[in-house]
């Protein structure tokens, strides 16, 4: 990647980057927030952890490469959610999902 | 200004997020040494841009032959979902200065926006110290990143196991929300609609999509059931039973006391 691409890009995908960051927030910013939107934005929080795991882990075409190259993510979410439930700790979720995962991958 | 004990708070909840930045942070420098970028332009990526998402679709698409015009697309339509945190953020910054809005806002991810999302929920938190996790974190991805690429060659970390981290961790963000009817429906509809947006080839915004839909079905199903409410009011209030509880939620949701703290 030549140093023009470079700065065509990052200054491209920076300014989107930014203006998605931050518009939206000083577009509701300093005003009284309706009751109606207020219940919406309380939606996202749980809507959008739901939209990355499931970007992370389903696809549609996951079980083409064979099953267990699927299956095993999802086999290790299993356990990240006992610990996750037992524990509320983000460290030992991803701990014992990347363990989780690398065990069920030498299988 | 800031206080120290609000250092400590940022710091402490931001280990999970710099661990997790360092294990996808170094193979992500890799990737992007193995274009031909160097430690400084990988430094100034992470530093301007800092999207884990963009910066491992910007490398891989290029070693892919796209050309320039669709990288730039498909990255920006991936970093839309962005749109989605600023808002649920809109009720925290209030009442907080426009500069410290404006930083805090430009350097949220989706790791941040999680970690910062529950610690409003559970109180004992504020913009400044969100502010700081902000930034603790990008600090471990900017590292991870140029230390990535200056070492590209000598180490190889299994990026597949190691992103797996960051998959921990959303998945521990959504068990431990609060299970409301209304959430819950939230959460089914999100992820189906994630997997309707792939099997239609719309993998870029699927996350935005997917949440859009989890969001509005959710409100629909919350308003319905507030107006099927025997009470007669028709404005429900939401301080009442069961599913209703989650409309309290823009409530609970930040009202940034630590703020108003001299």
């Amino acid at each position: 990647m030549s140093w023009e691409e470079f700065w065509i890009t990052l200054i491209v995908c920076g300014l989107t980057m930014l203006a998605c960051r931050v518009l939206p927030l000083f577009l509701l910013k300093g005003k009284d927030l309706p009751e109606n939107l207020n219940r919406a934005l309380g939606f996202i929080p749980p809507a959008a952890f739901a939209a990355l795991v499931a970007n992370d882990l389903l696809a549609p075409d996951m079980f083409a490469g064979g099953f267990w190259p699927a299956a095993a993510p999802l086999a290790a979410t299993i356990c990240v959610v006992v610990v996750a439930l037992k524990t509320r700790s983000l460290l030992w979720s991803a701990v014992t999902g990347v363990a989780a995962y690398a065990l069920l991958l030498l299988i | 200004m800031v206080e120290r004990s609000h250092i400590k708070d940022s710091f402490q909840a931001a280990i999970p997020i710099m661990l997790g930045y360092v294990a996808i942070g170094i193979p992500c420098g890799i990737l992007c040494a193995a274009v031909g970028l160097n430690a400084l332009q990988v430094f100034l990526f992470s530093a301007l841009f800092y999207s884990g998402a963009g910066q491992f679709m910007i490398p891989n698409m290029y070693l892919s032959g796209s050309p320039l015009a669709s990288i730039l697309a498909s990255v920006s339509l991936v970093n839309t979902r962005q749109m989605l945190y600023a808002a649920s953020f809109a009720p925290a910054c209030q009442n907080i200065s426009k500069p410290l809005a404006f930083f805090f806002a430009a350097t949220v991810t989706d790791e941040s926006f999680g970690v910062s999302t529950r610690k409003f929920e559970e109180g004992d938190w504020s913009v400044d110290r969100a502010l700081m996790l902000n930034l603790f974190s990008q600090s471990s991805w900017t590292i991870s990143n140029v230390i990535g690429a200056l070492v590209s060659g000598l180490i190889d970390i299994p990026l597949q196991i190691a992103a797996f981290a960051m998959t921990s961790i959303f998945i521990c963000l959504l068990v431990t929300q609060k299970m409301t009817d209304a959430n819950v429906v939230a959460i089914v509809c999100a992820m189906l609609g994630v997997f309707a947006c792939k099997s239609f080839g719309l993998s870029g915004p699927a996350i935005l999509i997917g949440a859009l839909i989890g969001v509005a079905v959710a409100f629909a199903y919350a308003s319905i059931k507030a107006k099927g409410r025997p009470s007669g009011g028709g404005e429900a209030l939401p301080s009442d039973q069961d599913g209703m509880r989650t409309s309290g939620k823009g409530e609970t949701h930040p009202s940034n006391e630590g703020e108003v703290r001299p």
